[in-house]
């Protein structure tokens, strides 16, 4: 369970404060598929950022799986970060010095695995994700759908309790996005929770819950998601 | 903990990595032998002279006027010197250990032209030469005063015993574990000449002579116009005495010059001025080239953590811990110089052999090379710490940032 | 297009202000440090008689035992024994011949109340002056006249002169020495062979003697020789003895001007020696040299080997100054690669692009030769403080202009090879492909 409190999140320069969450409230329950929506600017991406712990909240609680987040340490976060969410990006995010194989060894190498434990795992990730015949290539020598299969790979291969994904399909065409959703329902179908950031209202309405952002905060009234969502129960 | 990820990952980018390692090498490979050359300095600076350096002085008399009568000046002079308090032993000598000039003559075992002889340095002075040089009389006797002759310059005369240095005794009897005491060697060919005396050590007055250690007291008090006297005082009244006697003997006889009035200690910093000078312009280099490497690898490293700034914020989004982060960079560095360090050693190993054979060098302790290779993976490890950091403080939140 | 690639070197230098530090620095110290080597070894394997150095020979004949060579290989002594220096000198009358040696004698300056000193003095025949361009501020040297009849006639250095006749013409002057009355003849005007050829027996980088006496009237006064004496062969007796014994100690140099001549003098040596051998001496082969200035500085090793060392870790350093370089400038072009592939895009050439950088390296060269000359001179300095006490060193570490030139082109060359393979790889990014992905 996610779960977010009053949460606020300021940036502060020298002359400018910023006030990118405010009073933010959100619970997430186990096995859910939420999309998050908002105009850009609205605190969509520092929600992500928080809820993946990738930064410190500025104020109210977070806890994730009853534990209070707020009060860790930089490499309690680093492990919380490693063991329970897996990441996709916009942009996928590969490391491009590294081959797919490498790739998705990442984040289990920090996990602390053993070879042929890593070996299996990104093997079976790389299966599920139709790309085991490309494990030698680099990222460079693959498609952009190709890529984001390896991200999801990746972000699976540590069989996270969360999956966070940013924009998922926002670098893709129509067909790969379809397929990589396709690809996100069968994980949630597995158990994993998955949050997923989009400005893209047609993405949105796969997830079975919307929560719309605006200004900081979770928003009372979106109604274009409403709208969006009946249509989608269809 | 990750080395192959971090090795492919390296092998990607290969020229930044061997441009440094190629680097690390040279500066192995300089630094090697410079501190090869710099340890054989130290060791030749550091032989002991056989004397009692610390409380000896030196000074030259050069009488200027024809038909001096140079036997007399000298003894008056030498009566002159031991009798003031605090001297322990004066004599007049043709020279000294570490003055760089001085007389060598060769001693063969059997008489006659064309048989082998060997060279030995000579001091022409008297029976007060072991109390005033502080060396040591390990076997047979001291000269006794009517053992001391007379002689020109031009080594026409010759007394019938010498004393000469233990080493001196082994290179003439290489082969018998027996005394050389009491054994006729002959100069010039035929005429014999029998040790009388076997003293620990008294080098050779040239520091560069292979043979430094050979060397022969002879009885025989030359004639020459120049004479160098050497002063033994007590220990600590050196500083006092030293300007008396100068001025005592310049006053006594206006018909010469005293100069090169030096303590043997002044005599030792001029002899091994230039290998003294060799060791600190190599040392000077060593320092400059580590820290020329020291900072090409923070500089290299700098420019890696920005060029990977994205890579490195995946990595934390991803779940490494500072750390880790900071090990990776150590981890790279770590094989980057161990290629150049391996690659330096044996281009440290390859300069050194031609060094000694170009410049007849000592070949180098073989524990040089290991130690430089530590030192250098230190400095790498140093080097690397700063930007290691500074990669480490990289917020895992650029990984949402698209572009 | 020069003033454009100029203009945009300069604008990465300033944006990247660290990093162009960085290697300006690191090219900056390599050239000091080589240079400074370059220079003490450029001083001392100077020409000291560029105009006459391959006219000038010394003589070696090789007296030496039976049994064993003066030196390993064959080598013939460097200096000749008295009586050969005085036999050529008088037999070879038809050529320009010096013999001398290095002796030292006390002056008791013209005015009493000043202490006698110590000067070193060389013993020699008159045509010493002449042949070894050696210049006069006043009077001359002496002739062949005073040689014979064992005038006691001398000449003074300038810096003698000035001490003790305060710079004064001394001409006619006269002078007393070990208590001896000479006449002085001549004043020399400043004169430092460096290193000083015609003796190198002792120290090759000491200042010439202090003052010059004819050969035969040392000889007759029985000066000391102070430089090398070495002998092979007992000789009984007093200094006639010596004077006739197979020691070697005097320098014998000829001026040779043509191959004609030289073959001559070749003969002539050969005659003596065979002559010689008649009387039961040279018991060698006949193994007679004359090796020209240039010759005789390398056969002796004037370059200390210390140098030499020193000059050869020294191009190492600056090698690795250079890699350091190179990688500095690698790890430039590799971030801009983005900046690169949008020129080429909009048509920048491959020309173009490699221009553009070599000129930037261009650039870093010359400052870092710039500050080179500051490297090396500071390096001069430190050199000359550590040899504090061997006054020769200060005459080692002078820079003169081919020196301050040398080390910038050596700093722009050093530049551009170390920007050679960065440049290449910058000229090969390809227009489109870093547009595309992040």
């Amino acid at each position: 369970m996610l779960k977010m409190t009053h949460v606020s999140k300021i940036y502060r320069t020298d002359t400018v404060e910023t006030h990118a969450l405010r009073e933010f409230s959100l619970t997430v329950d186990e096995g859910e598929f939420v999309s998050v929506t908002g105009p850009s600017g609205s605190g969509k991406t520092t929600f992500l950022n928080i809820a993946g712990l990738l930064e410190e909240l500025s104020g109210g609680t977070y806890e994730l799986d009853g534990r209070d987040i707020s009060s860790l340490t930089d490499s309690e976060r680093s492990k919380v970060r490693n063991e329970k969410i897996g990441f996709i990006f916009q942009s996928f995010n590969l490391i491009p010095e590294l081959n797919i194989f490498d790739n998705v060894d990442v984040p289990l190498r920090y996990r602390g695995f053993k070879a042929p434990e890593r070996q299996r795992r990104i093997e079976r990730g790389l299966e599920l994700v139709g790309l085991a015949s490309r494990m030698k290539h680099y990222p460079a020598q693959l498609s952009g759908g190709q890529q984001q299969r390896v991200a999801i790979a990746r972000a699976l291969a540590g069989e996270p309790r969360f999956l966070l994904a940013d924009e998922p399909t926002g670098n893709l065409d129509t067909e790969m996005a379809v397929s990589v959703l396709d690809l996100l329902d069968e994980i949630n179908a597995g158990g994993t929770t998955i949050i997923m950031v989009t400005h893209e209202l047609s993405l949105a309405k796969r997830a079975r819950r919307n929560i719309f952002v605006r200004d900081g905060r979770v928003s009372d009234r979106p109604p274009e998601i409403r709208l969006a969502a009946s249509a989608g129960q269809v | 903990m990750e080395l192959g990820p971090i090795w492919r990952s390296l092998t990607r980018n290969k020229a930044g990595s061997v441009l440094i390692a190629l680097q690390i090498a040279v500066t192995l490979a300089i630094m090697v032998n410079a501190i090869a050359i710099m340890q054989e300095r130290a060791e030749q600076m550091g032989r002991p002279s056989g004397t009692d350096e610390a409380n000896i002085f030196t000074l030259s008399s050069t009488a200027f006027v024809p038909d001096t009568n140079i036997q007399s000046l000298i003894e008056e002079d030498l009566k002159l010197i031991r009798s003031q308090p605090g001297v322990v032993e004066a004599i007049a000598t043709n020279s000294f250990p570490l003055r760089q000039g001085g007389s060598a003559r060769g001693f063969q075992l059997e008489p006659g032209a064309g048989k082998e002889t060997l060279t030995g340095a000579v001091y022409y002075t008297d029976e007060h030469a072991i109390e005033a040089f502080g060396t040591h009389l390990v076997d047979g006797a001291n000269f006794a005063p009517n053992q001391v002759v007379w002689g020109g310059q031009n080594g026409d005369e010759w007394p019938a015993n010498i004393i000469i240095t233990e080493s001196f005794a082994k290179t003439l009897f290489p082969d018998t574990a027996e005394s050389a005491i009491g054994k006729t060697v002959f100069v010039d060919d035929t005429r014999p000449v029998q040790i009388i005396g076997i003293i620990d050590r008294l080098q050779a007055p040239w520091r560069n002579w292979g043979e430094i250690e050979n060397t022969v007291i002879v009885p025989l008090r030359q004639e020459g116009q120049q004479q160098w006297y050497l002063v033994r005082t007590e220990p600590g009244a050196q500083d006092r005495i030293m300007p008396e006697v100068e001025e005592l003997l310049a006053q006594s006889n206006k018909n010469r010059i005293i100069q090169s009035v030096r303590t043997m200690q002044e005599v030792r910093d001029r002899s091994y001025l230039s290998d003294n000078a060799m060791i600190k312009m190599l040392g000077f280099i060593v320092t400059l080239l580590i820290l020329i490497t020291g900072l090409g690898i923070v500089g290299l490293a700098s420019f890696n953590v920005s060029r990977r700034t994205r890579q490195i914020g995946i990595r934390r989004a991803l779940g490494a811990t500072r750390a880790q982060v900071i090990n990776y960079f150590r981890i790279e560095n770590l094989l980057i110089s161990g290629l150049g360090i391996a690659v330096g050693a044996v281009l440290a190993i390859a300069l050194n052999l031609f060094l000694v054979n170009a410049f007849s060098l000592t070949p180098m302790s073989w524990y040089v090379i290991p130690l430089a290779m530590l030192a250098m993976w230190v400095v790498g490890q140093i080097a690397v710490i700063g930007p290691a950091r500074r990669a480490s403080r990289i917020s895992p939140a650029i990984a949402t940032r698209s572009g | 297009m020069f003033r454009y690639y100029l203009k945009l070197g300069l604008l990465s230098i300033r944006s990247n202000a660290a990093l162009s530090a960085l290697m300006v620095a690191a090219i900056g110290i390599g050239i000091g440090a080589c240079m400074t080597i370059v220079t003490i070894y450029h001083v001392m394997s100077g020409n000291p008689i560029p105009e006459k150095s391959s006219s000038l020979y010394v003589v070696q004949i090789d007296n030496w035992s039976p049994d064993e060579p003066y030196d390993e290989p064959n080598e013939p002594p460097p200096q000749s024994t008295y009586l050969d220096a005085t036999n050529l000198y008088s037999k070879g009358d038809e050529f320009r011949q010096v013999v001398s040696y290095k002796s030292s004698r006390v002056v008791q300056p013209p005015d009493a109340a000043e202490l006698p000193f110590e000067v070193s003095s060389r013993a020699t025949t008159f045509a010493f002056f002449p042949m070894f361009s050696v210049p006069f501020q006043y009077g001359s040297g002496w002739d062949t006249a005073a040689d014979t009849n064992q005038e006691r006639v001398v000449v003074l250095t300038q810096a003698l002169n000035e001490r003790l006749f305060g710079g004064e013409n001394s001409v006619g002057e006269q002078l007393s020495l070990n208590g001896e009355t000479y006449r002085i003849v001549g004043v020399l005007n400043e004169w430092l062979p460096t290193p000083k050829f015609y003796d190198l027996n002792n120290n090759y980088y000491e200042e010439p003697e202090e003052i010059y006496l004819p050969f035969s009237v040392a000889v007759a006064g029985e000066h000391d020789s102070v430089g090398n004496i070495n002998c092979w062969k007992p000789f009984e007796g007093g200094y006639d003895a010596f004077l006739a014994s197979e020691c070697v100690w005097v320098q014998t140099w000829v001026e040779l001007p043509t191959r004609d001549d030289k073959a001559r003098y070749e003969q002539f040596l050969a005659s003596y020696v065979e002559e010689q051998k008649t009387f039961g001496r040279f018991p060698r082969p006949l193994n007679n040299r004359l090796s020209d200035v240039l010759e005789w500085m390398d056969i002796n090793h004037v370059v200390d080997d210390d140098v030499s060392v020193l000059l050869g870790l020294a191009f190492l350093f600056l090698i690795v100054c250079l890699l350091n370089t190179a990688g500095l400038l690698l790890a430039k072009v590799m971030r801009r690669t983005k900046d690169i592939s949008l020129r080429r895009a909009l048509g920048a050439s491959k020309r173009t692009l490699f221009g553009q950088y070599i000129i930037e390296a261009g650039i870093i060269g010359v400052a870092g030769g710039v500050l080179g000359i500051a490297m090396t001179w500071l390096g001069l300095r430190g050199i000359e403080h550590i040899f504090t006490g061997m006054d020769f060193v200060q005459r080692l570490v002078v820079m003169d202009w081919s020196m301050v030139m040398l080390a910038v082109v050596l700093a722009l060359v050093s530049a551009i090879a170390a920007a050679l393979y960065p440049t290449w790889r910058a000229a090969n990014v390809t227009p489109a492909s870093q547009l595309r992905i992040q």
